[in-house]
């Protein structure tokens, strides 16, 4: 039987700000800047959107929503409070808004100050599900996400002989892919030699290991696909969908298997639903927290099996005119990070073919994933259904 | 007494127990390693919580456990991302598969960071920060 959710949805708008480091404008600012952008985008009127899911904590609230876009009628408010994961999670909450006919356009919006801002360390003390990792963590000196995601990235080198050449690989390959993106923070090129060059943040995480922390604004509509299909753009179904939580959520240590979370439930069930498999996908924009954190997707993904996630992703495959392109706009490591709903905005792109110099040539079906808040793992699958 | 010019030493971030794990940080304040167990079915949880996961039970008592345990995985901070820690980078922690059942994170003292290997053997120290609370570490068995 053919999953109920399967295509009703779709992302029908995308916007961007600038990313840059340093900013004059407040996160809501920038939200809400991205906001107006996506809905131009999708060739609605900000009067047209009847349900928001803003990115939290940070950022505007629903009521910053109705306020300031004149919102007649909002009858959605949504937290989906999962970290890196939070994004891609808020399509299948938006679709299932949309599919069940409780809204029509669905507004999924962040904006983030976090270069100008308060930094990493200090933002995630207002995350409740940090409270575990406050207590027994922050004491013994362990407060940021490479420090917390550093010791799986360790594990997986010594049991599976992954290497910091690996690692460089990810971070060179999307440098090479930003500086294709007129929109990015990172655009000078990168060498595996100034990769293994830069300073060790938490062993076996180096500087170019890491995410930027960056300014800007993303967001995206999510519409039924029936009014999604009368709109401006070409229509992006959502074929699949799904969050996924691991064992210990709110801790990493008392994990049975640091390299197995949330996304290795939330995968085959958007597989299941959007009836594709990793051998359909063209494109795939993989949140990258930091580069291990890539290859550990790509093994949860299906693309190989665990532990071969180094190899796989070796000469030229996860590059632009390779077997499985990836993080085509430079992601969370070259572009800007905006917990990855630039992830979402790109794979539409392509899927759009708006990609530009980054197009994969006849793009039909992608994915999409977020990670974060210590191994939520959410996934979402594209279709070019114009 | 000081001028105003003395520069204010950076505070150690300090647990905040909670109703749930008062017991486990008391048991550390007196150097006893204390950790819940479900009082119907037996089984050991960390870090506390108010419900038995296996059997749903919401009656629970700490029990002193072994110290011993062998290394899972580390890592080595030298961005400490807090003041505090400033002085003491780059510094190892390590994450413990404790003989006892579960894990513990702290920092692994004596050790060179070459040296490190899965599965090496270590015993958990408890080191007094102040007199409320003491933090574990580890060092070679």
């Amino acid at each position: 039987m053919v999953h109920p959710l399967r295509e009703k949805a779709a992302v029908s708008g995308i916007g961007e700000t600038a990313y840059t480091r340093g900013t004059h404008k407040s996160a809501l600012a920038l939200q809400l800047e991205a906001s107006l952008a996506a809905i131009a985008d999708a060739g609605l009127s900000p009067r047209d959107i009847d349900g928001v899911v803003p990115y939290f904590p940070g950022g505007g609230i629903a009521e910053d929503f109705i306020a300031n876009l004149g919102l007649p009628d909002l009858k959605l408010s949504l937290f989906v409070p999962m970290g890196g994961a939070t994004c891609v999670a808020a399509i299948q909450s938006a679709a299932m808004a949309v599919a069940s006919g409780v809204c029509n356009h669905v507004l999924i919006a962040v904006g983030r100050t976090g270069y100008s801002g308060a930094r990493v360390s200090t933002r995630l003390q207002q995350f409740p599900q940090f409270a575990l990792a406050a207590e027994f963590e922050a004491p013994i000196g362990i407060f940021a996400p490479a420090q917390l995601y550093a010791p799986g990235a360790r594990r997986h080198m010594e049991l599976y002989g992954t290497t910091e050449r690996h690692f460089a690989e990810i971070a060179v390959v999307t440098r090479q892919h930003a500086i294709l993106n007129g929109n990015v923070v990172m655009n000078k090129p990168l060498t595996v030699e100034e990769h293994h060059a830069s300073r060790m943040i938490s062993d076996p995480f180096r500087l170019f290991d890491c995410s930027l922390e960056s300014d800007g604004g993303a967001a995206i509509i999510v519409s039924r696909s029936d009014q999604a299909r009368d709109l401006k753009k070409p229509l992006i179904t959502i074929m699949g969908v799904a969050e996924g939580h691991p064992e210990s959520p709110a801790s990493i240590a008392q994990r049975p298997d640091l390299l197995e979370f949330g996304l290795a439930k939330s995968a085959p069930r958007a597989y299941e639903m959007a009836g594709v498999g990793p051998k359909d996908i063209d494109v795939a924009e993989i949140y990258d927290c930091f580069t291990f954190t890539v290859i550990n997707q790509l093994e949860l993904l299906g693309f190989c099996k665990k532990g071969e996630g180094g190899p796989f992703i070796m000469d030229g495959r996860i590059a632009l005119g390779g077997e499985l392109p990836i993080n085509t706009h430079g992601g969370l490591l070259s572009q800007g990070h905006v917990v990855g709903l630039n992830h979402v905005i790109e794979l539409t792109r392509q899927l759009r073919r708006e990609a530009g110099k980054a197009q994969v040539k006849d793009a039909e079906v992608g994915l999409v994933t977020g990670y974060g808040d210590m191994g939520d793992g959410s996934i979402a699958i594209l279709r070019r259904a114009a | 007494m000081s001028t105003a010019t003395t520069p204010l030493a950076p505070e150690r971030p300090l647990p905040t127990p909670t109703r749930e794990s008062q017991p486990h940080w008391d048991g550390m304040r007196e150097g006893r390693f204390l950790l819940q167990h479900c009082s119907a079915c037996g089984k050991v949880r960390h870090y506390p919580r108010p419900v038995c996961p296996h059997c749903f039970s919401m009656e629970s008592e700490f029990k002193e456990a072994p110290t011993g345990g062998a290394i899972h995985t580390w890592t080595v901070c030298h961005h400490p991302f807090n003041f505090f820690f400033k002085a003491t980078a780059p510094y190892i922690v390590a994450l413990v598969d404790m003989d006892a059942g579960v894990r513990v994170n702290a920092p692994l003292r004596g050790v060179t960071e070459a040296d490190i290997k899965i599965g090496q053997r270590v015993k958990l120290g408890f080191e007094p920060v102040n007199k409320e609370v003491t933090l574990p570490f580890f060092v070679a068995e």
